[in-house]
């Protein structure tokens, strides 16, 4: 458990993960009023690996739900193991032989079945998934939902009573209810509108692209083999390139995986050549590597374009990995 | 001070955040957890329980330093450090100046801003009252200052030091009153814009004839005006929300549908034919829509909404096509789709507008429904719902009754959506009373709560 605030950025920091104060604020209080997080922000700028680093600083494990299109309870919750539950039934063929040759009808032997039948339907044939994991885990857990907005929204739903009562039942075992109230961060890319119900049983963290400054501490931090001079030429990069129109402007994995690009090809400056050589490490779409191109040979003579959206708030989430 | 934070929380509502009781309640407990001890904090645990969503932030960071600033930065006393004798030489300059700059010198140099009572009269007399939003608040704020002599300020000040020069204050003494005198001047003016700020959000938080979304939902369309009308575009995205999760909601119960004998066997055949699993049919339960929009002048608003909603919900339906109808009948042109979703309804109906010109009394059902018969209607099938969203007043042309009820025939369902009242059906040119028993249901669809009930039904595809 997180004494305070400081406590929350400096454990989060052993982790290799560098908190904002709005970080910090936030996951204390989830702790502390025992409420999912929802964070919300663009890909690639953290939001997973604040999970991550959460379950490192409280020794805790993590249970990741990914979300995609059509997960559904059994995917997310429990299933029955069918094949197990069949290949039991195989064996033990004799011992039901035995145990039922005796009866003298139809329907005696069904009675008698019916009584037993209880054990195939108990907890060893029981294929818990990260759901039911969570709530049924020895020790606290952080539970990682990724992506909730991949999820469809009977998914969502489904969700909303787990994480208000954290009991879930299954009919042939009864109700069962968490043993620790997991530490739950669920994340968004924002590519749909979530439930109002939803947000509403949840704290809420936006997390941005970093200020130059952050994003520096990361690099030095996270690639430590990039001399401070090119780590500082390498975020003015991609800090101009995040002020273009792109369709998909660079995030901190991004940098990231450039400047350890660098340190590979033991780059000594950021010419135009090795900004040539480097760029699809950066940019992901050929259009908008074009574009970057033909602004970097016009020698950055031109203003690039503001970036329509979401305005640019400092602070906000940081890499690690 | 947590009344100080309910106060916040109206406020914000007032500026069209929605915000809970339960998260009211969170951001109370949260700041019983954390304390008020520093801003920073202070400020992030109100926001992660109070703001859920990004578009929000705006309003909030707003708001805030309204009402929890230190109201503007303290005004220091110039008189203190000087000596007797400068003092009186300073009243006795003060006390030449004509009323309303003498206050505000006097202010200036005692470091006592002006009273709360004298504050408010001044914004009265600014108009605060009028204002709606904080941000009329620099509009506000300048003109007070222009009333309390701001504008004059420069001239008094070297009036004062010439005067006090020749009183014989010594330039040291002059000098020091005048920074003092600067600084509590722009330290006033930062008082006085974060009074009228908090004054107009308060105001604003209290007033109760503000535009009410839920009140606006139940205005008929011909009725709203063009802020009007932005209020309820925005609506639109939080009602789709709603709309979608109450359709999957309702796909979700629905879909433990009959038996599915030949999808049991197939599934089972890993088990060596022992049926473990039970396989169900799934009911189809997403609708295929097809829509005729009347684009009459009339019918502007209700077409937009309609469109607006179909387009944003179509992952809740299987198909969807949709027509534009005056004289004569076109498929809706895609990019007026994509206006429609960058909620700029009027560039799209002067799209629409190019391709089918506006002329008096242009409306023909019966020629469009003509039109539609010969060329598109592929895509009416057995599974269709065909909606035909129009007044139905035809000027008198022919209604084309025969064309109607074959539709219906064809269609699984014929809904018509009519945006007048149901007394004024077939009133005039209206041929709406004739069309009525061809459909399999008609709705009069006035305001925007109608129309997104009609939308609910149209989803639920029976």
């Amino acid at each position: 458990m997180f004494q305070d605030i400081n406590d929350v950025r400096e454990r989060l920091g052993q982790q290799q993960y560098i908190a904002s104060e709005e970080i910090g604020t936030v996951v204390y209080l989830a702790q502390s009023l025992c409420k999912p997080i929802l964070a919300e922000g663009p890909a690639g700028v953290g939001k997973t690996e604040l999970a991550k680093a959460w379950a490192g600083a409280l020794q805790n494990p993590l249970v990741r739900l990914q979300c995609y299109e059509g997960l559904d309870e059994s995917k997310a919750l429990y299933e029955w193991e069918y094949a197990k539950q069949m290949l039991y039934t195989q064996l033990l063929r004799d011992t039901l032989h035995d145990f039922l040759g005796d009866a003298g009808s139809l329907a005696e032997a069904a009675g008698r079945l019916a009584q037993e039948e209880d054990v195939f339907f108990s907890e060893s044939f029981l294929l818990p998934r990260p759901l039911l994991t969570a709530l049924t885990s020895e020790e606290p857990v952080v539970l990682l939902i990724d992506e909730i907005d991949r999820a469809d929204v009977e998914f969502e739903a489904f969700l909303l009573e787990v994480l208000s009562d954290f009991q879930v039942s299954i009919p042939e075992l009864g109700t069962i209810s968490a043993r620790h109230q997991p530490m739950v961060l669920l994340t968004s890319n924002n590519t749909r509108e979530l439930s109002e119900a939803l947000k509403r049983r949840c704290l809420y963290l936006f997390v941005d692209y970093p200020s130059r400054e952050s994003e520096l501490d990361i690099v030095r931090l996270k690639v430590p083999g990039l001399s401070p001079d090119l780590a500082r030429q390498a975020v003015e990069v991609v800090q101009q390139l995040r002020n273009m129109d792109l369709r998909k402007v660079p995030s901190i994995s991004e940098t990231l995986d450039w400047a350890r690009a660098l340190v590979a090809l033991n780059a000594r400056q950021i010419d135009e050549e090795t900004m040539r050589n480097t760029l699809t490490v950066l940019l992901k779409y050929e259009s908008d590597v074009a574009r970057a191109r033909r602004l970097m040979s016009n020698g950055g003579s031109q203003r690039p374009g503001q970036r329509p959206g979401p305005g640019q708030r400092p602070g906000g989430g940081q890499y690690g990995r | 001070m947590d009344d100080r934070i309910v106060e916040f929380i109206r406020g914000l509502r007032a500026a069209g955040v929605r915000i809970s009781l339960a998260e009211s309640i969170d951001a109370l407990h949260a700041v019983e957890t954390l304390g008020v001890g520093e801003k920073g904090i202070f400020r992030q645990s109100l926001r992660a329980t109070l703001v859920k969503e990004s578009d929000d932030f705006q309003a909030f960071d707003e708001l805030f330093p309204l009402y929890f600033g230190s109201g503007g930065p303290p005004m220091q006393n110039a008189a203190e450090e000087l000596s007797e004798d400068e003092q009186e030489m300073l009243q006795a300059a003060l006390s030449a100046l004509s009323g309303r700059l003498q206050q505000l010198m006097d202010w200036l140099t005692s470091g006592e801003g002006p009273s709360k009572e004298e504050l408010e009269e001044l914004a009265q007399r600014a108009g605060a009252q009028w204002a709606q939003n904080p941000q009329e608040g620099h509009w506000i704020t300048r003109r007070m200052l222009r009333q309390m002599g701001f504008e004059h300020l420069e001239e008094l000040i070297q009036q004062l030091m010439q005067r006090l020069q020749e009183m014989g204050m010594s330039q040291d003494a002059i000098e020091k009153l005048m920074g003092v005198v600067q600084a509590n001047r722009e330290a006033l003016a930062e008082q006085v814009a974060q009074q009228i700020g908090l004054q107009i959000a308060q105001d604003r938080a209290q007033r109760s004839d503000r535009l009410d979304t839920s009140d606006l939902m139940h205005k008929p369309f011909a009725a709203l005006s063009e802020e009007e009308m932005e209020v309820l575009r925005r609506e639109v995205r939080r009602l789709v929300t709603q709309l979608r999760s109450r359709a999957a909601l309702r796909r979700k119960r629905g879909k433990k549908g009959k038996f599915d004998a030949k999808g049991t066997i197939r599934a089972n055949q890993r088990y060596g034919g022992v049926p473990f699993e039970m396989r169900l049919k799934k009911k189809k339960l997403k609708p295929s829509l097809v829509l005729l929009c009347d684009v009459s002048r009339s019918t502007e608003a209700v077409v937009e909404f309609m469109l607006h909603l179909t387009q944003q919900l179509d992952d809740q339906v299987s198909k969807m096509s949709s027509f534009a109808f005056y004289d004569r009948l076109i498929p809706m042109p895609q990019d007026v789709m994509v206006l429609l979703g960058d909620q700029q309804g009027d560039a799209a109906f002067d799209a629409i507008r190019r391709l089918l010109p506006y002329r008096p009394y242009g409306t023909d059902l019966g020629n469009s429904l003509e039109i539609f018969c010969e060329k598109h209607l592929s895509t009416v099938t057995g599974r269709t719902t065909l909606i035909v969203l129009g007044d139905a007043r035809n000027n008198f042309n022919s209604p084309r009754i025969d064309l109607v009820k074959e539709l219906q025939r064809r269609a699984r369902r014929l809904i018509w959506l009519n945006p007048e009242m149901e007394t004024q059906w077939g009133t005039g040119d209206s041929d709406m009373l004739d069309y009525v028993p061809c459909c399999d249901a008609a709705y009069s669809v006035r305001n925007l709560a109608q129309l997104s009930t009609a939308v609910d039904r149209l989803l639920t595809g029976h």
